[in-house]
């Protein structure tokens, strides 16, 4: 086996193009895609991987006669998976009449064996469809990346100070002032509750927190 | 006991999968091919939203495709997977196929930008996408998904259920701590004593005990000795502060 320029495995293309192999230069995915204002670099030496996006994403595209002719499509996916890019590798699997029966199993295989992400498009026009999407859309906010939120921890500690029962948050923010932390609070005896919340409510609250919960240990 | 048993073909044993109790409407084909063909303890509870726990980490949300595709539902949806992520280190969503009503021609899905965009968006941001033809392949996926967990060690280990009131308070409690999933809060509530024992904690006793990520646990920690200003809190009261 000889490993021929191993840099090309990791090239990002720039933006607004795709990287791809020479044997889809005449497809009409690739027609389609630079109908949708995509720009082609066609590239031999792309190892496994049809498609290398902007967004460090790349793809392997698994077609119905590949899925219908059997298995070397399986050996592709494994050599896909171990090669070890820093993209997020994506499969895109033609689901079409023919190819449904088996699309339960392929599946099985991208997703549950080799933990691949697989996005099932009906031919090729949706594929360049998806394609250019992704290509298009890097530069756009993802609404659904997480923001860390900062939020204040004092309104989530005083919630929780009223679940303990008979606390309302009358009773919480006058516990919280003379014991700043639930760990203190959990960890105050009767006599020091006794002053803030009266006798009944003290003891409540310190049984609360000490009562058994599990029932082995 | 030998070594030298070969491994059943089957997994042996039981899933573990709780189910919001908004899932039920809509969801009984599900829930019943789920029990019977893959024999799955399931527990209706209630949880934040319509989803599924399949292991300590795994929750797993149904949409159809046409949900996905339309563009009103998209704040929503980001702000639903927002908050899992929040809770669970993997989130999955089953893209399942609308269906036809009876009599009806089963039309083509139409591809739409928005529902490529947001495709595109759910990947990137590390949901697991599963495709489904209907309630039945859902249940399977469902069951293909808590069996996969389980095998990798996190499985729902402790019972579902929470019996007696002071339990169910604890539970209660568990459950506003921040970044704590249904799962968790049923953990600990299992494996502490008493409340008291998890508030005096270490963190790698909370990690076990919990069932949780080392970041977690030590989150948990903090806010417990989380030091309140209570000027702060006076001025909470409208519950904003930006």
């Amino acid at each position: 086996m000889e490993i021929k320029a191993p840099s090309l495995l990791n090239a990002v293309p720039p933006y607004g193009h795709v990287i791809t192999s020479e044997k889809w230069r005449t497809s009409s995915l690739i027609q389609s895609l630079k109908g949708g204002g995509v720009k082609i670099l066609f590239e031999k030496e792309l190892g496994v991987a049809d498609f290398h996006l902007p967004n460090r994403s790349c793809i392997l595209y698994v077609s119905e006669c590949d899925i219908i002719a059997g298995n070397s499509y399986k050996r592709k996916l494994v050599r896909y998976r171990n090669t070890s890019s820093s993209f997020q590798e994506l499969v895109l699997v033609e689901n079409t009449r023919l190819s449904e029966q088996y699309f339960s199993a392929v599946q099985k295989f991208v997703v549950f064996d080799l933990g691949l992400t697989l996005l099932p498009v009906s031919g090729q026009t949706e594929a360049s469809q998806l394609i250019s999407q992704i290509v298009h859309g890097e530069g756009r906010e993802n609404p659904f990346r997480r923001r860390s939120s900062s939020r204040l921890l004092d309104p989530q500690v005083l919630a929780l100070v009223q679940r303990v029962p008979g606390v309302g948050r009358v009773k919480a923010l006058a516990l919280l002032q003379h014991f700043s932390s639930i760990h203190q609070l959990c960890n105050a005896a009767p006599q020091e509750l006794e002053p803030i919340v009266g006798q009944a409510a003290a003891q409540q609250i310190h049984s609360f927190f000490h009562k058994p919960t599990a029932a082995g240990t | 006991q030998s070594s030298s048993v070969s491994e059943p073909p089957a997994p042996p044993g039981t899933v573990c999968i709780l189910v919001d109790s908004r899932c039920l409407s809509g969801g009984v084909e599900l829930m019943t091919s789920l029990r019977q063909r893959h024999t799955a303890t399931l527990h209706v509870c209630s949880l934040d939203g319509s989803y599924f726990i399949v292991s300590n980490r795994t929750a797993v949300e149904r949409h159809s495709q046409s949900d996905l595709a339309a563009t009103q539902n998209r704040k929503r949806l980001a702000e639903r997977v927002n908050s899992l992520q929040g809770l669970f280190e993997r989130v999955c969503l089953i893209v399942e196929k609308d269906r036809t009503k009876p009599g009806e021609v089963s039309r083509p899905f139409q591809r739409t930008r928005c529902y490529d965009s947001t495709l595109t968006a759910l990947v990137h941001t590390g949901v697991r996408l599963l495709w489904s033809d209907g309630a039945e392949q859902s249940a399977g996926l469902l069951a293909d998904l808590a069996r996969l967990e389980q095998r990798k060690g996190q499985a729902i280990a402790v019972p579902m259920e929470v019996k007696g009131p002071h339990r169910q308070q604890a539970l209660q409690l568990y459950l506003s701590l921040p970044s704590v999933n249904y799962v968790h809060a049923l953990s600990m509530c299992h494996n502490f004593s008493s409340i008291g024992q998890l508030i005096n904690s270490s963190i790698e006793a909370i990690q076990k005990g919990g069932c949780m990520s080392r970041s977690r646990a030590e989150e948990i920690y903090c806010f417990l000795r989380y030091s309140c200003d209570s000027f702060l809190m006076n001025t909470s009261k409208a519950g904003k502060i930006s």
